[in-house]
């Protein structure tokens, strides 16, 4: 082949690869602007029977879920719009919930660390007015159950109440009024989890009689790595 | 119209991918930590962006394909040949497709910016450009010595 023929055909490839380059960007923005994020549909929440019975006879404390006087407190801090949290609500987690928890070796507390958005801020409001209400884990865990896209502006105040009403809260017009209190809260644990160093979501610190004091795990990347450090905290 | 010469073309090539590699293998160190690229000016952009689930895809970080990526573009500037000018031009072409559409999911979407994303998305801009550039002026000449 001659140097000519050789720079036409490489030239045409060339062309060929940023011609489809560029169907293939379009398209993928296309796609993306106009799918919808599955959840976050107030009208239509999903698995509030099996959040209550996977917590069904657990005590709950404000945000604290497990015996009050576990010897072992595992601390979450998370954000209920990020993904990688209802992840570990939903695969990592359960297993330390139905034993270790259960069985009164550990409580979990909740703490809001608020990173993605503004309504990341409400929705954790009502996670805690849920608490006062001993609804808190049943909240959040419904929540990450019908999580929707970061940011997609789905967790309204419908969208809330309907969580909350899943989760059982009782006395709604009560905890229309706590959320409101109970922002500020929301903005300390953001602030004690970025003191302790913590730089995403969920990340976890634990206590017990282990431990000197409240040491930080960052984020463990299975349910065995829990239990390892439950076992080195207890 | 007068090109630089190739072998400046491929020095700076090596030297921004160079720093691609750096600012992508610090996104991948920090974010398989748990953690979330550090925003010069302050902000939560770089955690927003980090907990994305854009972040990753099949459950591989894509800083992971970044610094694949500009590993691949500095090999090809330490070849003079048209399989080092073509196969730059294609990763530089990919690289910089996948990353018009990842500013497009941070501006529209997850309505966040991470100030390291910007960085790779401009270096790889760049790299795109001069890729283009030495394939447009010198693919072709395997027989003769490129300079």
């Amino acid at each position: 082949m001659s140097e000519g023929d050789r720079r036409t055909k490489m030239m045409q490839l060339a062309s060929g690869a940023a011609f489809l380059a560029i169907v293939v960007v379009v398209v993928l923005i296309v796609v993306n602007s106009s799918s919808s994020d599955s959840g976050g549909d107030a009208d239509n929440l999903e698995g509030a029977a099996e959040v209550s019975q996977s917590l069904n006879g657990i005590p709950q404390d404000e945000m604290v879920l497990g015996n009050p006087r576990a010897a072992v407190e595992l601390v979450e801090f998370g954000d209920l719009q990020c993904p990688v949290c209802k992840g570990f609500a939903e695969e990592i987690l359960p297993p330390i919930i139905e034993n270790q928890v259960r069985n009164g070796e550990v409580k979990i507390d909740f703490r809001n660390f608020t990173i993605i958005g503004p309504q990341s801020l409400d929705a954790g409001a009502a996670a805690l007015a849920a608490g006062a209400q001993g609804r808190g884990w049943n909240f959040v865990e419904l929540f990450y159950r019908n999580q929707g896209g970061e940011n997609a502006g789905y967790a309204d105040d419908a969208f809330l109440e309907a969580v909350a009403e899943g989760a059982g809260v009782e006395n709604l017009a009560k905890w229309n009024k706590d959320r409101e209190l109970l922002r500020p809260e929301v903005e300390e644990t953001s602030q004690e989890a970025q003191q302790l160093g913590f730089g995403g979501t969920p990340s976890f610190a634990i206590e017990g009689p282990g431990t000197k004091g409240l040491e930080t795990l960052g984020t463990p990347s299975s349910t065995e790595a829990f239990e390892e450090a439950i076992e080195g905290a207890g | 119209m007068s090109y630089p010469s190739e072998d400046t073309l491929r020095r700076v090539i090596a030297f921004v991918a160079a720093l691609g590699v750096s600012i992508a293998t610090y996104i991948a160190i920090v974010e398989s930590g748990g953690g979330s690229p550090v925003c010069l000016a302050g902000g939560t952009g770089c955690h927003t962006v980090a907990e994305s689930s854009y972040s990753h895809v099949a459950g591989v970080n894509i800083a992971i394909f970044g610094v694949i990526g500009y590993l691949l573009l500095l090999a090809t500037a330490f070849f003079a040949n048209d399989a080092a000018r073509f196969g730059g031009f294609l990763v530089s072409l990919g690289g910089f497709g996948y990353s018009i559409f990842l500013t497009y999911i941070e501006v529209f979407k997850i309505e966040a910016i991470c100030q390291w994303c910007v960085a790779s998305a401009v270096l790889m801009t760049i790299l795109f450009l001069l890729s283009a550039t030495r394939l447009i002026a010198y693919g072709g000449n395997e027989l003769q010595e490129a300079r």
